[in-house]
């Protein structure tokens, strides 16, 4: 049978320094590998290259019948998502307690009782909460549950990425998740973590040291974890959360508003020729594409988009409310500057998408870099000042 | 002297050649600009005041049009360093790579600073949001500013010059735009005038804008060759500030 995941001759290097030079690993399935090593080591490194979160110089990242990612840029997702627990908790904190867990089930097609599950963690009480309110350590578990919580509900073997998993939990918790990952490993899935904690280390078939040495190991034998699950259709995450949150309307309907205010306040719209009327009328939507993706801002908490950007394609987005909004919008202008006119609400709506799709990519593509929020991606914004005005010209 | 001493001996004189040639191109160019300017100003024939708005306003065309040159080149060494970081992984491309950003930055500042000054005189307004050439010529130079800025605001590595090599590369999509937007979206920014059938210049205008090109280009070249320097001294500052953190001094 061939190996679950697979790590040729891999080199990467992060900021100035080599990480990983010429490293090489193999998962099986049903075996637990534990990376051990002091600080700066390349533990993480190795996890986060696994989620195909890291380009890699040399080498290659290869499940059974998938590229991860390999040195000339080829990148896949497995055919059975991850589990995948990075050392932050990668959650937003608007999330909510059990939708975070539907959505990490959801995630694999699938749809459970996570309320029960809940409940074993004793976290049953806090389902409905935010993830915000929670303590550390209950953020924490949240966190871990996401990460194993595939290996329960996927029908084939699937892989298990956990960096530093007992990191914030209590002592209680760790004997419990060294119990479960001996269990994950007994229903056929891979583990690779990073740790330093003498429990998960002892739950280790194999333990890799940065030093080329690796100790064998044989730790007790688990029970098969299964949840039921019955299958489900993909959430729209993004737009659930902006609903509760109310991101778009701050971000998006305000500055159009601001817009339409302003040109009230500085103008008189009957003296308005055709094009400054047309041009009127567009320009809040086009304040609130520039104000980008509502939900794009909440991902950069606690290095949630790295968790996306690993698990889907797509990451969560709420540009179906930025659509709606400018469509409201360019709708009041209308009524403002002149007349209604549905082909000028359809424009304004999908200029206003689209703007805020691009300005989405543009934010996707820097989040790479150690201080992505330290840049200023706005400087490049005004390259749609010029489709929106040509738009206003052949409207006019 | 053998092969591999002579080696040596070119080792050792390229960057004190490559620093002299750079404070060189530098300053002749800065001469050659000064001259332009002086002849342009002075010496050039005025144009028609039939062709034009503001005829006075058309002297700043020496500037506005070997700057623009001037930040195109700028603009391609970009790409090829951008490229040679990306693909190669060249040191000589990043440090080219960051040299030519900034080149760009300060010609394609200058091209679009006059252009706005001689908009305003000849068009009654500094800019026209629906001209494809003002609109992608700015885009580059904020390109410019941001590949300027953001390397700032990060600390050097590999994450870091990847994604500023990726916006050089695809950013160079805009030069070939620019230089063809007059062609096929011609809306306020004249077509060329030079090197075209349909060109008006005189020959003792053509030769100070000729002459304007070379300075600009000199000047170009012996700021990207100066900021190599630069940039290598910030790279050689970085691997001491590291040995010293590893020495613990």
């Amino acid at each position: 049978m061939p190996d679950l995941l697979t790590m040729s001759g891999v080199v990467i290097r992060r900021g100035r320094n080599t990480v990983l030079d010429d490293f090489h690993l193999d998962l099986k399935n049903g075996e637990v590998v534990v990376l051990v090593g002091e600080n700066g080591c390349g533990k993480s490194t190795v996890i986060e290259a696994c989620a195909g979160l890291i380009d890699l110089e040399k080498g290659s990242i290869k499940t059974a019948k998938t590229i991860i990612r390999d040195s000339e840029g080829r990148h896949g997702r497995p055919e059975s998502p991850f589990g995948l627990c990075l050392q932050s908790d990668c959650i937003m904190g608007d999330e909510l307690v059990k939708e975070r867990i539907d959505d990490v089930a959801g995630l694999c097609g699938k749809s459970i009782d996570s309320q029960a599950l809940l409940e074993q963690w004793n976290l049953g009480h806090r389902s409905q909460d935010r993830v915000a309110s929670l303590s550390k350590g209950q953020r924490r578990k949240i966190a871990v549950l996401s990460g194993v919580l595939p290996s329960a509900i996927t029908d084939s073997p699937t892989v298990i990425l956990l960096d530093e998993p007992d990191a914030g939990l209590d002592e209680d918790s760790v004997s419990r998740l060294s119990g479960l990952i001996r269990d994950i490993a007994d229903g056929g899935h891979g583990i690779l973590i990073a740790s330093h904690n003498s429990q998960i280390i002892a739950c280790a078939d194999r333990i890799v040291t940065f030093d080329d040495s690796v100790i064998e190991s044989a730790p007790s034998d688990g029970v098969a974890w299964k949840i039921k699950s019955k299958p489900a259709k993909k959430a729209r995450i993004g737009n659930r959360l902006d609903r509760r949150t109310l991101g778009s309307l701050s971000q998006n309907i305000i500055p159009g508003m601001l817009v339409i205010g302003a040109l009230l306040a500085l103008s008189d719209p009957t003296q308005f020729d055709s094009r400054m009327r047309i041009g009127a009328i567009l320009a809040p939507a086009l304040a609130a594409g520039l104000s980008g993706d509502p939900i794009s801002s909440r991902l950069t908490e606690s290095r949630s988009s790295d968790w996306w950007r690993s698990m889907s394609a797509i990451p969560p987005n709420a540009l179906l409310h930025v659509l709606i909004s400018s469509a409201l919008l360019t709708t009041l202008a209308c009524t403002l500057f002149g007349k209604l006119e549905y082909n000028l609400i359809a424009a304004g709506a999908g200029f206003a998408m689209i703007t805020a799709s691009v300005i989405l990519i543009l934010h996707q593509a820097t989040l790479r870099l150690s201080r992505p929020s330290a840049l200023m991606i706005r400087l490049l914004t005004p390259a749609l000042i010029l489709p929106w005005a040509i738009l206003v010209d052949r409207l006019a | 002297m053998g092969d591999s001493g002579r080696q040596i001996g070119i080792v050792l004189l390229l960057p004190r050649f490559m620093r002299d040639l750079g404070t060189l191109l530098l300053m002749s160019g800065f001469a050659g600009a000064g001259l332009t300017l002086w002849l342009g100003l002075v010496w050039a024939p005025s144009v028609s005041i039939d062709a034009f708005e503001a005829p006075i306003a058309q002297k700043i065309f020496y500037w506005h049009v070997p700057s623009a040159w001037a930040a195109m080149i700028a603009f391609t060494l970009l790409f090829v360093g951008s490229l040679a970081w990306f693909v190669k992984r060249k040191e000589w491309g990043w440090n080219l790579h960051v040299a030519s950003a900034e080149a760009s930055l300060a010609f394609g500042l200058m091209a679009v600073w006059s252009g706005c000054i001689w908009g305003a005189a000849e068009w009654g307004v500094p800019w026209d949001w629906t001209d494809v050439r003002l609109n992608t010529f700015a885009l580059l130079t904020l390109l410019a500013i941001f590949l300027v800025l953001g390397r700032r605001s990060q600390p050097d590595g590999i994450e870091t010059r990847d994604t500023f090599a990726t916006f050089g590369i695809y950013g160079f999509i805009l030069v070939p735009t620019t230089y063809l937007a007059t062609r096929f979206w011609q809306i306020r920014h004249p077509g060329p005038v030079v090197a075209t059938s349909e060109g008006s210049l005189n020959s003792d205008m053509g030769m100070v804008l000729t002459l304007g090109a070379i300075s600009f280009t000199l000047l170009v070249i012996g700021h990207t060759i100066c900021g190599i320097r630069l940039t290598k001294m910030e790279s050689r500052l970085i691997e001491i500030q590291d040995i010293i953190d590893k020495e613990g001094i």
